[in-house]
This record gives C-alpha cells, structure tokens and sequence, in this order.
C-alpha cells in the first residue's frame, strides 16, 4: 500500500510555490516584474507539464486531498499574515477569494446541472444590497447579512425556477439574460436603494466590534481587510467544503445524469426538476453570501458593480478554468482578478485581452485550463 | 581588496552623480489625479489631468522645490463605483500624499469616505454637490470650486428676471442630478416660478421621447436640466425631433463644455447655463495658465474645470513643500488655507474645507461657443432666447 | 390623453419597433440556419454605424455634400462592410464550432462582441466618447396639433417597413430563400438536393448581418449620436424579441420586435410608476411570456427525436 501511494512531496511543493509566487506577484510594482513573473510562471506550468510533473503533482493531491486542502489554506493563511499592513494586496486577495466562491456556486449550475446562469453577478448583488439594506434600515446583527444575503439571492432565483425549467436551451439562456438587465435597471431606478448612486454601508458592528477600523494587536498595526481575508476564506472553505461533498455524493451523481441527457435521467426516475432547483438554488446562494460579504467590506456599492458584462466574465471564468472543475474556477478566478490589476499596461485593454482569450481557449482548448477529470468514485485511485 | 575597491568605485560615483545632478537628489513625491478620463465626460476629466499635470510639470522645473513630484493619474469613468475602486487604490497606496480629485458630484459623494478612512488629503476640482464638503465632517475633504446652491440661487433669479414663468425638470437620477433638482425647485419657488413636473432619468439613457412627449403636453416655457453634457445632447436633440422648438432649454455647469458644443452642432444655440467662477481669460492669473497651458502643448482643451483642478494641485503641492510629504500634517495645512493666492482668485476653506467661490457666471451658447451672458448679442437684445 | 399625444406615442414606440424588428430577424435567420444564438449582433451593427459614420466622414472630406449622395454611401457602405464581417464571423467562428456544446458559440459569440466593443472604444479616435451622427434626411415637419411627424422620422419607417417587405420576398419566393428554408429545416436533406451549405449558411450572415446595420444607421439618423455602448442593449432587446416572438420564423421576430418596444412605450406611459421603470416592466414581461410559452409566441413546429 505504501509504495503504491503516490508521495506528498509534489503537492507540498506546489502549493508552496503558489503562495510564493502569489507574494511575489502582489508585491512586485514594476511592469517588468510583472511581466517576468507571468512569463515564468507560465514557463513553469509548461514545463512541469511537459516533463510529467503536473502529473505527478496531480497523484499527489489525488492521494493526500485533506493534508493538501490544509495546506492551501495555510498558505493563504500566511500570504494573508505576509501582507498584514498593506491594504491593497489583502483587499485584491479577499476579492479573489469572494470571485471564487461565487464560481463553486455557478459551476453548481452550471458544471453539475448545466444551467447556465448568465446573471451571477446579478445574485452577487442581491446579497450585497441585502447586506447594506440590513446595516442601513434594521437592527439585525451585522453579521447575519451575510446568511440573509444568500437567502435572498435564493429566493429571488426562485422566482426564475418556473421559467428555467419549463424553458430549453437558448430560451432558458434569455431568461437568465433578461433578469441580469432588469436587475442592474430595477437597483438603477430605485430611489430607497440609492439608484444610481448606490449605496453607503458604514458602522459596521459585529458583537460591538467594528471590523472596518484598524486593527491592533501587541503594538503591531494591521490592515483592517485582513479581518475579511480570514472571513472571505471561511465562506470559501464552507462553500468548497459543501460543494465537494454534494459532487462526490449520490446528488453529485444525479446532477451529472441530468446533465448529460435529462430523457434518460427522467427514464431512470430522476426528478429532473428537483435537482435542477436544488442546483440553481444553492449556486445563487453561495453567490449572493458572497455578495453580502464584499458589501461589508468595501463599504460601497452600485448597480454597476453587477452589470451583464460582470455577470459574463464569471461564466468566462467557469470556463477558463474547465466546466464543472472546482479548482479549475478557483485559479480561474484568481488570474481574472489580479493580472488585471496589476498589468497596469493591459489595464486599458484588459476586456479586449480577456475576451480574445476566452475566444482562443475555446476555439484550441474548449474543455479550459484543468478539466475536470472522470469521477473517482475512490479518491487516490482515479 | 576587491570589497575596498569596489567601496571606492561606489563612493566615487555617488561624488560624480550628487555633483552633477543635484536635481537628481530631491526626494521624489508621489501625488494622484482622479478624473473622468474616458466614457461621455472625458472631455472634461482629459482637461482637467492636463492642467494638474502642468502644475506639477512648473513645479519640477522650479529649481527652489524642495521635492521632485510625481503624478499617479487614475481614471474614475464617472461612476461612483470605479471611483470608489481607483479612490482605495490612491489612498491605500501610503507613498501617495495626496489628491486632486474628482469632476463628477456622483463620483465625488461616495469617495469621501474612502479619503477619511486611509487619511488621504483630497481636493475636489470639480464636483459641485454640497454634500461633499458639508455633508460630513472630515478633515481630509477641501474643495476649491464653489457649489450648485449658488447656482441654482442666480439662475433661478436669472430666469425670473428674463421674464420666464412655467418650468418642466428632467435630472439624472444620480446625487448630481437630484442635488440640482432640489435647489432649483427650491429658488424657482423664491422667486415666483412654477415647476410643471419632474422627470428622473438614468445617466445612460439614449431615448427621451416618452418624457419629452409627456412634458410637450404640460407645454413649459422652459426646460430645465439637470444632468451631465452626454444626456444633456440626446434630450436637447430629440426636442427638436419632437417639436419642442419653442421651449427654452436650459443646463446646468455640467453641460458648460466643448463637447455639449460639438455634439450639438446650431442646435446648442441659445442654451443657458450658469458655472461658478468666472471664464478663464477674466480670472487673474487667467493669463498665465493659458500661456503656459498653451506652451506645454495638449492635446486637449483645458475644458470649464481645468484651471480648478491647475489650482488645487498647486495648493497641495504648496502645502507639501511647507510641511513635508506627510499626510497628516499636509492635511491639517490644507484646513489652515486663508486667501492663498491662486489663478482663480484668493482660496479660502471654511471649517468644511469648502472655498469660498463668489461670482456664479451665466453663459449662453451663442455661434457655437458658451459666451458671458453679459457680453452676448442676447444681453445686448440682437438674438432672443425662446418664450 | 389627447389623440395627437397618443399618436405621437405610437410614432415614437413604432420606430423603436422598427429598429428590434430588424435586429431580431438576424437571430431568427442565423437559428434557422445553423440552430446557434450569434450574440454578438448587436455589436456588429455598432460597428456598421461607425462605418458608416467614418464614411461619412470620409466623404465630407472628399468635398461630397449632396445628403442624398451621403446618405447611399453611408447606408450602403455600412451595409456592405458588415455583411462581409459577418460571413466571416461564421465562417471562422461559428462554424468551426459546430460539434461543440451550442453554449460555446453563444460564449465565443459574446466575447466576440466584447472584442468589437472594446475594439472600438480603444481604437476608432476618441471611440470611448459619444460621436455626433450626421443628420442626412430633410427635416420638416408637420404638426397636427400636438403630434408632430418629421420628414426624416417618416422616411425612416417607410425605409425600415421596405427593408422588411424585401426580406420576406426573398425567403419566401425566391430560390435562395427556398434554399435558406431547406437548409433551416432539414440539413441532410438540404445537401441531399444538391443545396450548397455552407455558401447557403455564409449568405445568410451576410444578410442578417447586413440588415442589422441598416437599423444602426437607422438608429444613428433617428437619434443623431451614436456610441460604442449602443449594440449591446440593442442586440439583448432584439434577442429578447426574437425569442419571446419564436425562433422558429421571421413573422416572430417582426412581432416580437414591435412587442418588446410596445412593452417599453406603455412601461413608460400608460403605468402607475416612474417611467424609468420601463425596462424592468419589459423584461419582467418577457420572463412570465417565457413561463408562459417556453419557445416563444409562434413557436417552432419540432418534436424531440431521442
């Protein structure tokens, strides 16, 4: 048993040499350190690649999934104490980590049942302008705006279900469509919600703890968004958690049926709506916990936050990184939101680049970065 | 042997460099412009960067400068959520001293917070609502144009006295549009007039044709905007499709540019609208900025807020030579500005940190330029507005 | 209400109509044909209006003022340049996407449009900011009462119902339409007879595309500006229309079209809210007609084969 189990080693490693290329890359200021620690990462990933060390590593994590999964959290965990004192590393990291949870949650739908939601960002928003609604107009304790966002997002899907279930393909897709346009017009012209102005989340209180002020512990000051690094990193832990769980379960198994073809699935006694709802419904969920949560922290929101072109980069992102792959998203979703803020040259271009990508991936690579692999119905032994 | 040489290579370059270019030996000061540099209002963000830019530009020649400034441009596209993005950006970076930001009210109004949580000192050279400056109490916010109370308070009286009574409103729905909306309303009351009815409209919309059409049949004199110059061109534009041709239309400081000018074509003329402070070839040092302005050679035009924006990066520039590249103490020196001396006239900040900014100067698009009321051939009696 | 404000109501709602109309008849040929969403038609008919603008442009600079003269030029250079892109754009991203998930072209399509976008606002000069359209058609109006038509608005809708008109005509009685039709119904069968796909299939983005253009122009004469941003919220209304009219002919996208600005009018007008409310009453519309008809008003005749 023990010289058949792939060693640990490369995954270690790797996970090591992510959070020290993710130091580097938050660090480094000069485009030409930018431009040269994307090159070499890119290097890298190539040559690992091609001399059979991704698959290694893959072995390794196959194998050692708990260890590794600790490990990536330490990582961001030291990452997060690395940047203590600088405000925007922490913030970019803590969207990142906000960007990937709202990408388990449409990779739910879309991935597993294949849904495709084409207003992610919308249910994003519903949770953040539920979040600033509750510190604005209630007394509800602050940090329940982040369960009640989700449950809002939830509910507000569910006016959609009936719609998306009796609807197919394209036509569902106009559904989605419609609602992304009418939700960013609606937070437009609605006056109690701000309109176009959006909305002020101040004071903050968590258990008479304001978490929106700078921190101090022994003398050293820390950034008050390492508070949300940690929380955001909670959600993501939870939402990947959960979502792993369900796929590697008998539910997992269902969606995939239903997928793949829903007469077949209906054949077999599959309740094809039920898992549909059960899908869509926990995917805006975890959106919209994830919207409450960047509400708080950023202290500021708009409808243009949650545009139809915003909702559009998180379907982009799922497929970037390989439908229905959890950490294919999760990078996916890291590169999308730090290259181009850090690339200040392609800051301008940035919508042109990425679009042109995604056109290339999936003219040359449709099934994206990491593609999900077959299901291991025992993990270490795919 | 080797490190002792090596030791004296190094301290006989540092001689060669410190000897012959003790410019080079300045410390080098970070200091941020934000405006709206692309989307419909460009023309002014563009005018605007420039003249800072050309502030810092005369400081960095001006040999007695005790730092060497550099100037982090950022763009806010006139939405309030960029400008909050690119706001912590500035203001989280702690090598920025301080900024220079802000054309547009919507923008500026939700920035402030931002400035006041990272301790960033900001100076608005554009944005005209009042609650930027009176709206809240921090220390870190100054302004040195005035606000739209004053003028909406001479147009109002303005109008009065042209002889016009019945008004119809369209505003964008943003603070900028509802802010001029409500002190309109307000002043219109003082002095007599009657408003027929409000219309909010997003700051994207392209077609006005249900609201111009509802506000055909209330049949104003005059319709009042309040909004910026993109929305301001399509609604003064599909009037003329519907008809409306009788009805006096009148702007707001957001629609005194080029580009109201250029999108319009003969149809701008006899458009109204009031701006406070006055024209640059009557400001006192209007002479210099345009000179120089001139002879840095932009591309672009300086626009109506571009020797505001020249002035506020000076007095923050000023404000760092005096104390030292430390927001703190440039903030509690910006609080302390009594009559500085400017291109625009003397600045000086109230407890808000809002200066004082008299005269509210009414243009009238005449011949495709924004001309001074007072010396245009409608003042004169030559042309007529509509009635 | 008066009759003359209700005309001019109409009027304004019908020219909106007009402008859907032909945008969803691109949908609906391009489904027909090849059973895809092209997204990106939207923004393909804001690349028309900036060619047609910068034809303008370019003429005016040749010393050409006849508006008569202008006005071919513009419509038929924005016309033609179109229709060229967007036989390229099915030769080169649609069809070569064929075997894979349909949501991959709705995806590559999407993008696609962002390309051309962006592509404007970077690249045509000072393509971010809202461009000036020429006014090219005579401006006289007539009023009765408080309803005012204008020449230009009038030839507009005459221009727009004849371009309509045409396309009927030529799927329905022509050999190319026929063979549009075939091809739309049975693709098999269509190569069967003899019918060349893939010239059928190049044809049909060309005239899809090449009449999504003439509505940008359409739209560029009607509101006298035109920016980078315009074809996106035209290309979703115009998909919006053609879906809740049916995918399944181009009589459903014409009534979905005049549905959709209908719906918007009386969002504006008729209803107890602010009329900025009027995008949300029409899209909230087109859900409950999307729960209530799943494939639209006049919906496709097909039965799943499993």
């Amino acid at each position: 048993m023990e010289k058949t189990r792939p060693s640990l080693l490369p995954g270690l490693a790797a996970v090591g040499a992510g959070a020290v290329f993710a130091v580097a890359l938050l660090t480094a200021e000069q485009q030409w350190a930018v431009g040269a620690l994307i090159a070499g990462a890119a290097l890298a990933s190539l040559a690992a690649w091609r001399f059979g060390l991704a698959r290694a590593i893959g072995a390794s994590v196959d194998a050692h999934e708990g260890v590794l999964n600790a490990a990536v959290i330490a990582a961001v965990l030291a990452v997060t104490a690395w940047f203590y004192e600088d405000h925007f590393p922490l913030l970019m990291m803590a969207t990142v980590l906000l960007s990937a949870t709202t990408c388990i949650g449409l990779t739910v739908q879309f991935g597993y049942a294949g849904m495709v939601n084409f207003a992610g960002a919308s249910f994003y928003g519903v949770g953040a302008y539920t979040a600033a609604v509750v510190v604005k107009y209630t007394a509800v304790p602050h940090l329940l705006a982040i369960p009640l966002g989700g449950l809002a997002a939830a509910a507000l899907g569910s006016l959609l279900i009936l719609p998306m279930l009796r609807t197919k393909g394209h036509y569902t897709a106009v559904v989605t469509i419609a609602f992304a346009i009418l939700m960013k017009t609606f937070l437009e012209v609605n006056d109690t919600l701000g309109g176009p102005q959006g909305m002020k989340i101040r004071n903050v209180t968590v258990f008479g703890w304001k978490p929106n002020t700078a921190l101090e512990f022994g003398g050293v000051e820390l950034s008050h968004y390492v508070v949300y690094v940690v929380a955001a990193l909670a959600l993501l832990v939870l939402a990947f958690g959960l979502t792993r769980r369900m796929e590697r379960s008998w539910v997992g198994l269902a969606l995939d049926t239903v997928r793949i073809d829903e007469t077949a699935a209906a054949c077999f006694g599959h309740d094809i709506a039920r898992w549909k709802i059960v899908a869509f419904t926990w995917g805006n969920a975890l959106a919209g916990m994830a919207g409450a949560l960047y509400a708080l922290m950023v202290g500021f929101i708009a409808p243009n936050n949650f545009t139809f072109g915003d909702s559009l980069i998180l379907v982009s992102i799922i497929l970037l990184g390989g439908i229905g792959n959890l950490w294919g998203a999760m990078l996916a979703a890291a590169l999308v939101v730090i290259l181009p803020e850090k690339f200040q040259i392609i800051q301008e271009y940035r919508f042109l680049l990425y679009a042109g990508l995604v056109m290339l991936i999936l003219l040359f690579r449709p099934q994206g970065l990491l593609p999900r692999t077959l299901r291991a119905y025992v993990p270490g032994r795919a | 042997m080797d490190r002792m040489r090596g030791m004296a290579v190094a301290a006989l370059a540092a001689t060669l460099v410190l000897g012959t270019l003790p410019a080079q030996a300045k410390d080098t000061v970070h200091v941020a412009f934000i405006g709206p540099l692309s989307g419909g209002v460009a023309a002014n963000g563009l005018g605007g960067r420039n003249s800072a830019d050309l502030a810092v530009k005369l400081r960095n020649a001006d040999p007695k400068a005790k730092y060497q400034y550099q100037l982090t441009v950022l763009d806010d596209e006139c939405k309030p959520n960029v400008g909050v993005q690119v706001a912590t950006k500035a203001a989280t970076d702690k090598s920025v001293i301080g900024g220079v930001t802000h054309y547009c009210s919507a923008v500026a109004i939700g920035t402030v917070d931002v400035y006041h949580q990272f301790g960033m000192p900001a100076i608005v050279w554009g944005a005209v609502l009042p609650d930027i400056t009176y709206g809240n109490d921090f220390k870190e916010i100054s302004r040195v144009n005035g606000t739209m109370i004053n003028q909406n308070e001479v147009a109002a009286k303005f109008m009065a006295d042209q002889g016009f009574k019945t008004f119809a409103v369209i505003h964008d729905t943003t603070d900028y549009g509802k802010g001029h909306n409500e002190y309109f309303t307000k002043f219109a009351k003082q002095n007599g007039l009657q408003i027929l009815g409000a219309f909010g409209v997003t700051a994207d919309q392209q077609d006005f044709t249900a609201e111009l059409t509802q506000i055909k049949a209330l049949n104003p004199q005059v319709l009042f905007f309040g909004g910026l110059t993109p929305i301001g061109v399509r609604i003064r534009s599909q009037m003329d499709k519907l008809g409306m041709g009788n009805v006096q239309f009148q702007g707001t400081s957001g629609i005194v540019s080029d580009a109201y000018l250029e999108g319009l074509g003969p149809l701008a003329e006899g458009s109204l609208a009031f701006r406070e402070g006055a024209p640059v070839d009557k400001l006192p040092g209007g002479k210099f900025f345009v000179e120089k302005y001139q002879a840095a050679g932009y591309a672009e035009p300086w626009e109506a807020y571009g020797p505001f924006a020249y002035a506020a990066m000076n007095l923050l520039l000023d404000s760092i030579e005096k104390v030292g590249p430390d927001r703190k103490k440039v903030r509690d020196e910006l609080r302390k500005t009594r009559n500085a001396d400017s291109i625009v006239g003397p600045i000086t900040f109230d407890d808000h940190g809002q200066n004082t900014v008299a005269a509210i100067t009414k243009y009238v698009a005449q011949d495709g330029k924004w001309v001074v009321w007072e010396d245009s051939e409608y003042a004169a009696g030559k042309r007529k507005l509509k009635h | 209400m008066d009759i003359g404000l209700f005309g001019q109501y109409v009027v304004n709602g019908v020219m909106l109509g007009m402008m859907y109309a032909l945008v969803a008849v691109g949908f609906t040929l391009f489904f027909g044909v090849l059973d895809v969403i092209k997204f990106s038609h939207g923004d393909v008919l804001m690349v028309g209006t900036f060619a047609g603008l910068a034809t303008y442009l370019g003429l005016q600079a040749a010393g050409v003022a006849s508006p008569l003269v202008q006005v071919i030029g513009v419509t038929a250079m924005a016309v033609g340049s179109m229709a060229l892109l967007g036989a390229l754009i099915a030769r080169y991203l649609v069809m070569p996407l064929r075997s894979a998930p349909p949501l991959n072209t709705l995806l590559i399509t999407l993008m696609l449009g962002t390309v051309l976008r962006e592509g404007v606002r970077l690249f045509y000069p000072e393509g971010a900011n809202p461009k000036p359209f020429p006014r090219l058609l005579p401006a006289d109006s007539i009023a009765f009462g408080s309803f005012t038509v204008r020449a230009d608005s009038a030839i507009l809708l005459l221009a727009g119902l004849a371009v309509i008109v045409a396309l009927n005509l030529v799927i329905n009685r022509t050999k190319l339409g026929l063979a549009i039709r075939a091809v739309a119904q049975d693709e098999e069968t269509a190569r069967c007879m003899g019918i060349n796909f893939t010239l059928i299939v190049l044809v049909t983005f060309a005239i899809g595309s090449g009449v999504a253009a003439f509505a940008g122009v359409m739209n560029g004469l009607y509101y006298n500006e035109i920016n980078f941003g315009m074809g996106l919220l035209l290309g979703v209304a115009g998909f919006s229309a053609a879906i809740i009219g049916g995918l399944g002919n181009i009589y459903g996208a014409i009534l979905g079209g005049f549905l959709f600005a209908a719906l918007q009018t009386i969002g504006a007008v008729a209803l107890p809210f602010a009329s900025a409310y009027k995008d949300v009453f029409a899209y909230a519309v087109v859900i409950a007609i999307m729960a209530w008809r799943p494939s639209g008003l006049i919906a496709e005749k097909t039965s799943e084969r499993v």
